[in-house]
């Protein structure tokens, strides 16, 4: 059996997750091709006009998916306790079902960890019937899944590059080489950079926002990829979670998304970080929760005097614009740390002698 | 402490009757205007939801008449809704309106949680019990907009003119505000329906029967005229019968009383009617939206408008699953986007060019239809 997966949206935080637990059920997991223009411009085509990008690339993408038996679309409802996953992902399948023609069965699973592992697992197997499977066959494949997603976590931790984890997962699922896990690697420090040129000045930056934008490369116009060219990047994925749990701690009322808390937390683990040099949000148009937390980290970024950059991407986003932003961030915190001590925030000097009425 | 709270639509006439019941200071904030949404929107991140900017505005405008407390209710999401309290709190600090928000919510179920909230608000001196008797008294009245709100509906396709309408509707607002008691709260309703009654009676009643329109989507742009740019009264100064998903009690049921009173229009049944369509909860109300599109169209509506603020995440979900809705019970649906740069002459083009398509599919028959359902919806 072979089942279409889309490289999109959840595909960045949860595909060792569904990799592992379809490897051990035998069943073939068949992913879209990476973003590419056709797919996304399909995206734009069908999808309606005020969603976000990200579900427009998912849509994009759902019509890539060629030579399958069906369509996995899980409704991830939550992914940990006490938290949610946003309202546009809790919507999937059904709000994207326009983009899949009727005679491509649509396979899902609702996942809801908030009510607990067992709930979860209760889900899968109802799934398991679906699709032919034994309720020991999927408690199995649930523990190599779970198993999956700890070693792809572990890897992120230990700033691996995304593309690298991916790799290696990739490499699994090739027949033959089960057996050969690698899973002992990962404690092994990442590969280190080529810093020949350590005398060249390489800003410190952090980079801030979902995992579906900052390593979706085709929407963010390879920003991951030029921003490694200039500076030491740091990303959301490598802070580790108790860190982004005591940032909870000090909220009066906790984030109730997985991904906008782990983005908060990251974000004000790096501006309180004395080595980090500046940050860049990088959002999208539409985003529901961007528009929160990104406020929340402004705020914090102007308090602390910590440089920051909102770069908001969508479907019209230009490279030159980009890169003419991404160049003045980067040449002002050289000039901050040779010349000058300080330079405004983000939002501090923005629309400073208009009063209030 | 002097209490404040936002504005969504004739809310405030329930909330003032549970404040005033209590004896409390509060400061009814002035009502959503230009100004408001101005402050609003200066303050607020930019790709916030319109609800957030109009409660800041609220909130800025009672703080400058005294209030430094603000009540909201909130919830722990996935809607943007649940963190509003939290938002409010911070971007007011730094604006220079230190308010105090006390979000009356029971999170993680702590009800004690929550009592301790209510016990802050209301002072040692009010009892459990007439704490509770206001609450329900300010249900009832909720329950009382709600009907002024229905009979509105229902009597302004067939007024004279719009102003016949308008009148009658702030006069009963105006006997329900004053009424402290069950009874007056009954003379109001009884005086409205008589009016209308008579009115009916007397004018030149007309003989064709209206189109039937219902409006649907996001609790507090449909429930608020300022921003749904008077959708309802438009519509009906048009001659089309409106009707609305969500009242104000059913939210207040739903929500405030976890489902223990049903409200003048209950939430539960939209649920079932649109599971088919939307199998699990995603925050907001877009299952009710969902729901309530198949009801109006079970119930033979000519057609529906959707509302929604720019970048409602529930909402959109529920958009971009009601083509399917059109296309199964052929009822075209039409979903307006609003935000702090809507225009009210924009709406009104196309409220009126829906009817306009709506009028012309009823006349020609199912024929034409079709070719609505194509313009109507995307």
């Amino acid at each position: 059996m072979r089942l279409g997966f889309p490289r999109a949206l959840m595909y960045y935080d949860y595909y060792p997750f569904w990799a592992g637990f379809f490897y051990k059920l035998g069943i073939q997991l068949v992913l879209s091709p990476a973003t590419n223009r056709e797919i996304m411009n399909r995206g734009l085509k069908l999808a309606p006009d005020d969603t976000c990008l990200p579900i427009k690339i998912l849509v994009g993408h759902l019509t890539a998916l060629k030579d399958v038996d069906g369509i996995f679309l899980p409704r991830l409802i939550s992914m940990e306790e006490k938290t949610y996953l946003c309202p546009k992902v809790l919507g999937i399948p059904e709000s994207v079902l326009f983009a899949i023609p009727p005679e491509i069965k649509v396979y899902t699973v609702d996942i809801n960890w908030r009510a607990g592992k067992r709930k979860a697992l209760q889900s899968l197997m109802a799934f398991g019937v679906q699709i032919g499977c034994s309720k020991s066959q999927i408690r199995e494949s649930f523990v190599e899944a779970q198993r999956w997603m700890r070693a792809y976590q572990r890897m992120r931790n230990a700033s691996w590059s995304f593309e690298e984890s991916m790799e290696r997962f990739q490499a699994l699922m090739e027949p033959g080489k089960f057996d050969s896990l690698g899973f002992s690697q990962i404690k092994e420090p990442p590969k280190t950079e080529s810093l020949n040129e350590e005398r060249d000045y390489r800003p410190k930056i952090a980079l801030v926002g979902h995992s579906y934008l900052t390593y979706e490369a085709y929407a963010n116009l390879n920003l991951l990829h030029k921003l490694k060219e200039k500076a030491q990047v740091y990303l959301v994925e490598n802070v580790p979670s108790p860190a982004i749990e005591k940032e909870q701690d000090k909220l009066r009322k906790r984030i109730f998304w997985s991904h906008a808390k782990k983005v908060y937390g990251a974000g004000a683990v790096y501006i309180q970080d004395a080595e980090i040099d500046g940050l860049i949000y990088l959002s999208c148009f539409g985003c529901g929760t961007d528009s929160m937390t990104n406020d929340l980290l402004a705020r914090r970024a102007r308090k602390a005097e910590k440089p920051y950059l909102v770069l908001t991407i969508d479907e019209h986003t230009g490279e030159a614009g980009l890169v003419t932003r991404l160049e003045a961030f980067l040449d002002m915190l050289e000039r901050k740390n040779s010349h000058e001590a300080h330079f405004s925030s983000y939002g501090q000097r923005l629309d400073s002698d208009s009063g209030l009425a | 402490m002097k209490l404040t709270f936002p504005h969504m639509g004739n809310a405030w006439i329930a909330i003032q009757a549970l404040l005033e019941s209590l004896n409390l200071d509060y400061v009814v904030p002035p009502f959503n205007s230009k100004e408001t949404l101005t402050i609003g929107t200066h303050l607020a991140p930019e790709s916030y939801c319109l609800p957030l900017k109009l409660n800041l505005g609220n909130f800025v405008q009672a703080a400058q008449l005294g209030a430094d407390t603000a009540l909201i209710t909130g919830g722990a999401g996935p809607c943007r809704f649940g963190y509003y309290g939290e938002m409010e709190r911070e971007i007011l600090q730094d604006a220079g309106y230190p308010l105090e928000i006390i979000t009356l919510e029971a999170l993680d179920g702590s009800i004690s949680g929550l009592a301790e909230r209510i016990r802050k608000v209301a002072g040692e001196k009010n009892s459990w019990q007439k704490i509770l008797k206001a609450m329900v008294f300010a249900y009832r009245k909720s329950l009382a907009v709600d009907q002024i709100e229905h009979m509105l509906h229902g009597f302004r396709p067939f007024a004279q003119s719009p102003l016949e309408a308008d009148n009658l509707y702030e006069r009963a607002k105006e006997k329900l505000v004053q009424a402290m008691t069950e009874q007056g709260i009954k003379e109001a309703l009884s005086w409205l329906s008589e009016q209308i009654e008579e009115k009916l009676a007397h004018s030149s009643y007309q003989e064709e029967t209206p189109l039937r329109v219902a409006v649907i989507g996001e609790i507090y742009t449909i429930l608020e005229p300022f921003v749904s740019m008077d959708v309802e009264k438009e519509l009906g100064n048009l001659g089309a019968l409106v009707d609305r998903s969500i009242y104000l009690s059913g939210w207040v049921g739903q929500h405030i009383f976890l489902g223990l009173a049903q409200g003048y229009r209950p939430l539960k049944p939209y649920y079932s009617l649109a599971k088919p369509y939307l199998a699990h909860f995603v925050g907001g109300h877009a299952r009710e939206t969902i729901g309530a599109a198949i009801h109006f169209a079970q119930k033979g509506y000519d057609g529906i408008v959707q509302l929604l603020p720019l970048g409602c995440m529930p909402e959109i979900v529920a958009e971009s699953i009601l083509p399917k809705v059109q296309e199964d019970y052929g009822i075209p649906i039409m979903s307006l986007t609003v935000d702090e740069h809507t225009g009210k002459a924009g709406v009104q083009t196309r409220l009126e060019a829906f009817l306009d398509l709506l009028e012309r599919a009823r006349s020609q028959n199912k024929v034409i239809n079709k070719g609505v359902l194509e313009l109507a919806g995307k």
